[in-house]
């Protein structure tokens, strides 16, 4: 800064900040105390922005440098670019303050925005200006959650030579990969491509892979995290088991499955799936008699088991131990598309959900992969009629896929869930292949294929037959055995009544129901709609504001396969590094204002 | 043909009160969640995009906006917040303006002080004129309420009232041939025969006196009250139009003709205090939003009602001239209610809701013997399908 600057200063208040969040009158006071800033303006009406009024500003103050700041301020940069240049300024020198991109929300979410203002007063990238200093890091490496990201993380530093602990919640890795029948665009068996990474972290030396876990407690600092796992018990000795299925073929409780997602049953001892790693039977407390009744009752499996692997009175173990890295891998759940009554989820057989269709369709799923509607099955035991899916039963003649479901609705998700309109399409393509005689409609708003050989992929399967129908569909109605899916077909303005057999919606993505415990436990941030933030949004967005803590796969934010592994691998290059050189960043959050203000100065200099 | 826009439309709209057209991101949940909504008219998205467009011509000629009857489930499931049942609501004010030949439904529209000037300046004239006839050519005593002596005679009420009726009736009827000109003529709807237009004539019976499309909303509520709103105000209507000496007479009950009254009364009163208790607390959908006008006309509806039955309720217990004061406070609401509100505000849909359904129905029938005269070309041209 060696010509005498005039900085401006402009704070956007959206008013979130009036609720104790950031509190821009003490960053507009701070502002006004840093060198050179010879005025600070505070203003809340985007509309009132007249680019030629603030040229007139700029021109009586001479302005030589701009700051915005505020929340997403760059959204007013247009304004101030076309500001400056009718002043006769030079527009880069309009700096943006970004609250949102630089974390503010953390700790003291006052002090890092006026750091943040600092920075771009000063004309310094504050990723430049915030370097925490750098602490001893621990090799080991903990992975939280087993699905395609987690395993892909897990596998990179593993082959590298160094320790790492998966934990999964569920019984099995694979996350919900392994539910899926095919990938988009390509259309591989996504078991082929998941089911060898299954294995291979199985059978790691590297990988201690720990199942039915939740992480409890993570305590210490960056490069030194203490972190207690508690493991629940599945009953069954790993090490003995062969998987042999003789225990679950005598178990007479017979309960939906959670792998495939209710529309098939399991019993009480049972596998989540056959490809499972580990390969162990399970014992579902809730649901076994023998548990239940505190050994009174049932005991069947217990006597058969050859193997003696069995053990009820197992009990759940915590684990301890010390890692310099944690990868937050936790994934997603599906929008519950009860909560939209007028597609009739819950009460007309045949609307599934996406879940529901991947494993209708694929190969080991209960119909071993055939496209049938529901059909009408009196339970033996329960003496009443269910709605079941039977490979016998009669083939769908027409079946509608609704996009959108839950996403991009301000009822609900307000965001796009990235994914839908790509499995939508793979599902059309799935119809389409398995019954050629069946009609298959898409409802959709924006067709969103965006990635590579996508948009290709969206016009192949309009040539396979696949009817592509502009405009979301509003109401699910019954109509005999059949559905009538009435919606506006936006480009022709007429409303279509179409029926049909199956209805599929394309439910969206949403934060894990925990993830608000991990995110408190792990000291890291979740934005608005509940994903994990982090650090910046383009040049760090696998590392979190606390040093050692990284974010992998749809936990950070809606995204597909391809990328999912893609930033996988970058998190694991992360966590490489650290243990490679010895040593990591420690906890940005952890800087104080001075520290980030006086780099940035010495910078500047 | 041609097709001008009025990029400025949609930010003009915003006087009206549809202040979130530019959110729509046409996915057609509206379209397709509202009961009414089929070919030719499909709305109210189509709309919204007419509006984002600015395509003013046509929307000046559309008739969708009356097809709505705004139960406000389209806004409540729409997915951006963009109000389509409000937009709705907001185009029916803005169609009433365009419909109005003298411009003052615009000028109230857009300015609630300019409505509440005018509404002050009637009733103070009002007021004045009252006072100075019955001073001068009436009865010319205050403590006369009744009979030929009266201070304002029945008879030469009776007069006024056919007078500012007739009024009405012009303004109502040249505005309603400006919308029929609109709508059929600088339209491209197909040529409507004679025929038609007396063969759907009990069309507009009909739903003047059923609001059957009404009822035909997912919420019947509204549907009730406006039902009995409208028929308290037909039996007031018919009371006074030809009734009006013997309402007046008294002070003793005469219960052939006073019974009706006091049922209408109810029901005006009753419907008037639910609408404002909703619009209030805003739990309904078509509840949420109020314009200024809505405000103008209900306050107008309480004044009108509240001064009716005192000045009834003081002639009957003998206080004349109270009650003659109060009468000319009653006149003082109920004229600029009538000649404000019936051809430029709110009251005009009155007639242009019952003759949009009359001319939609038209269309429909003339589509619809348009198609059976082509229909035996088509089936020549078109290629056998497999089913």
């Amino acid at each position: 800064m060696s010509i005498q600057q005039k900085i401006g200063v402009y704070i956007y208040e959206n008013g979130k900040e009036g609720k104790g969040i950031i509190d821009c009158r003490a960053i507009a006071e701070y502002a006004k105390g840093l060198p050179q800033v010879e005025r600070v303006t505070l203003f809340s009406e985007p509309k009132k922005l007249n680019p030629l009024v603030l040229a007139d500003e700029f021109k009586k103050a001479g302005f030589n440098r701009i700051v915005i700041a505020g929340e997403s301020p760059g959204y007013f940069k247009p304004a101030f670019n076309r500001a400056m240049a009718e002043a006769g300024g030079d527009p880069d020198e309009v700096r943006i303050a970004s609250f949102r991109e630089h974390g503010v929300g953390l700790e003291g979410p006052t002090d890092r925005a006026k750091a943040v203002v600092a920075c771009a007063v000063f004309g310094i990238p504050f990723g430049l200006a915030a370097i925490p200093g750098k602490v001893p890091v621990n090799p080991a490496t903990l992975v939280i959650g087993g699905g395609v990201a987690g395993i892909q993380a897990a596998l990179e530093i593993a082959d590298a030579g160094y320790k790492v602990y998966l934990v999964e919640r569920l019984g099995t890795i694979g996350g919900h990969m392994a539910m899926f029948d095919k990938t988009f665009p390509t259309l591989d068996c996504a078991a082929c491509i998941l089911t060898p990474k299954m294995v291979a972290v199985g059978q790691h030396p590297n990988i201690e892979l720990i199942v039915l876990a939740d992480v409890q407690d993570v305590t210490g600092r960056p490069g030194a995290y203490q972190v207690k796992v508690l493991k629940r018990t599945g009953r069954v000795d790993a090490k003995a088991c062969v998987a042999c299925n003789a225990c679950a073929e005598i178990c007479p409780v017979s309960v939906p499955s959670e792998f495939d997602v209710g529309i098939a049953n399991r019993k009480a001892i049972y596998i989540p799936f056959p490809q499972a790693v580990p390969n162990t039977y399970i014992i579902d407390g809730a649901s076994c008699t023998y548990v239940q009744s505190d050994g009174k009752k049932c005991g069947a499996c217990l006597k058969k088991c050859a193997k003696d692997a069995i053990h009820f009175d197992a009990k759940d173990e915590l684990i301890e131990f010390e890692v310099g890295n944690i990868i937050v891998a936790t994934g997603y759940d599906t929008f519950d598309a009860h909560r939209l009554d007028r597609y009739g989820y819950g009460v007309l057989p045949n609307v599934l959900t996406s879940l529901e269709f991947e494993r209708l369709t694929n190969a080991s799923g209960p119909t071993g992969g055939k496209i049938v509607v529901k059909t009408k099955k009196l339970n033996k035991r329960t003496k009443t009629e269910e709605w079941v899916f039977d490979a016998d039963g009669p083939k769908p003649k027409a079946v509608a896929i609704i996009h959108c479901v839950g996403s991009r609705d301000q009822n609900f998700n307000s965001y796009c869930s990235r994914v839908c309109c790509m499995y939508s399409l793979k599902f059309g393509h799935l119809v389409r292949e398995k019954l050629p005689d069946a009609a298959c409609y898409e409802y959709y708003i924006d067709m969103r294929a965006f990635g590579k050989g996508y948009e290709e992929f969206f016009e192949r399967i309009k040539d396979e037959g696949v009817h592509v129908v502009r405009g979301r569909s509003a109401r699910i109605l019954p109509k005999g055995d059949r559905m009538i899916v009435k919606g506006e077909d936006i480009i022709h303005e007429t409303v279509i009544e179409l029926p049909v057999d199956m209805v599929l919606l394309a439910v969206g993505l949403q934060p894990t129901a925990d993830a608000e415990r991990l995110a408190s436990m792990l000291g890291i941030e979740r934005v608005q709609e509940g994903w994990f933030s982090e650090m910046e949004y383009n040049v760090e967005p696998t590392s979190t504001e606390r040093g050692g803590i990284f974010v992998a796969g749809v936990c950070q934010g809606p995204k597909d396969i391809p990328d999912t592994v893609a930033q996988a691998a970058a998190v694991a290059a992360k966590a490489l590094k650290s243990i490679v050189s010895g040593s990591i960043q420690g906890s940005r959050h952890r800087l104080t204002l001075l520290d980030i203000e006086q780099r940035a100065m010495s910078l500047a200099v | 043909m041609a097709v001008r826009v009025n990029p400025k439309l949609i930010d003009d709209l915003e006087y009206y009160g549809a202040q979130d057209v530019i959110k729509c991101y046409h996915c057609g949940n509206c379209s397709a969640a509202c009961p009414f909504s089929k070919e030719p008219f499909v709305f109210p998205r189509r709309s919204m995009r007419y509006l984002q467009m600015g395509l003013e011509q046509r929307l000046k000629g559309t008739l969708e906006p009356w097809l709505c009857y705004y139960c406000g489930e389209c806004s409540e499931e729409c997915p951006r917040g963009a109000e389509p049942g409000e937009t709705m609501m907001s185009m029916r004010r803005w169609l009433t303006a365009q419909y109005d030949f003298t411009g003052m439904a615009d000028i109230f529209y857009r300015s609630w002080k300019a409505e509440l000037w005018a509404v002050l300046i009637v009733a103070l004239l009002t007021g004045i004129g009252l006072l100075l006839y019955g001073f001068n050519w009436g009865g010319g005593n205050l403590s006369i309420y009744d009979g030929p002596q009266a201070f304002l005679p029945s008879s030469a009420i009776h007069t006024f009232d056919w007078i500012m009726g007739g009024f009405l009736l012009v303004l109502l009827y040249f505005n309603s041939l400006r919308m029929w000109y609109f709508v059929m003529k600088e339209q491209r709807v197909p040529k409507i025969k004679l025929s038609i237009y007396i063969k759907k004539l009990y069309v507009l019976f009909l739903h003047f006196f059923t609001q059957k499309r009404y009822s035909e909303c997912e919420r019947k509520r509204p549907w009730i009250l406006h039902l009995v709103l409208m028929f308290s105000y037909l039996t007031m209507l018919i009371l006074i139009m030809l009734f009006l000496r013997q309402v007046q007479d008294g002070p003793a009950i005469d219960w052939r003709v006073h019974v009706f009254g006091y049922l209408a009364a109810i029901g005006l009163i009753t419907t008037v205090i639910l609408a404002i208790r909703g619009r209030l607390k805003k739990t309904d959908p078509y509840h949420k939003h109020s314009h200024e006008s809505d405000w103008m006309f209900l306050i107008l509806l309480v004044i009108v009602s509240v001064t009716g039955v005192l000045q009834h309720v003081l002639h009957r217990v003998g206080l004349y001239a109270p009650a003659n004061i109060m009468y000319v406070l009653h006149m003082m609401g109920v004229v600029p209610m009538l000649v404000l509100e019936v051809p430029f505000s709110k009251w005009a849909h009155l007639a242009y809701r019952t003759f949009a359904m009359y001319f939609s129905e038209l269309e429909v029938e003339a589509l619809k013997q348009q198609a059976k005269a082509q229909q035996p070309i088509d089936a020549a041209r078109q290629v056998p399908q497999a089913a």
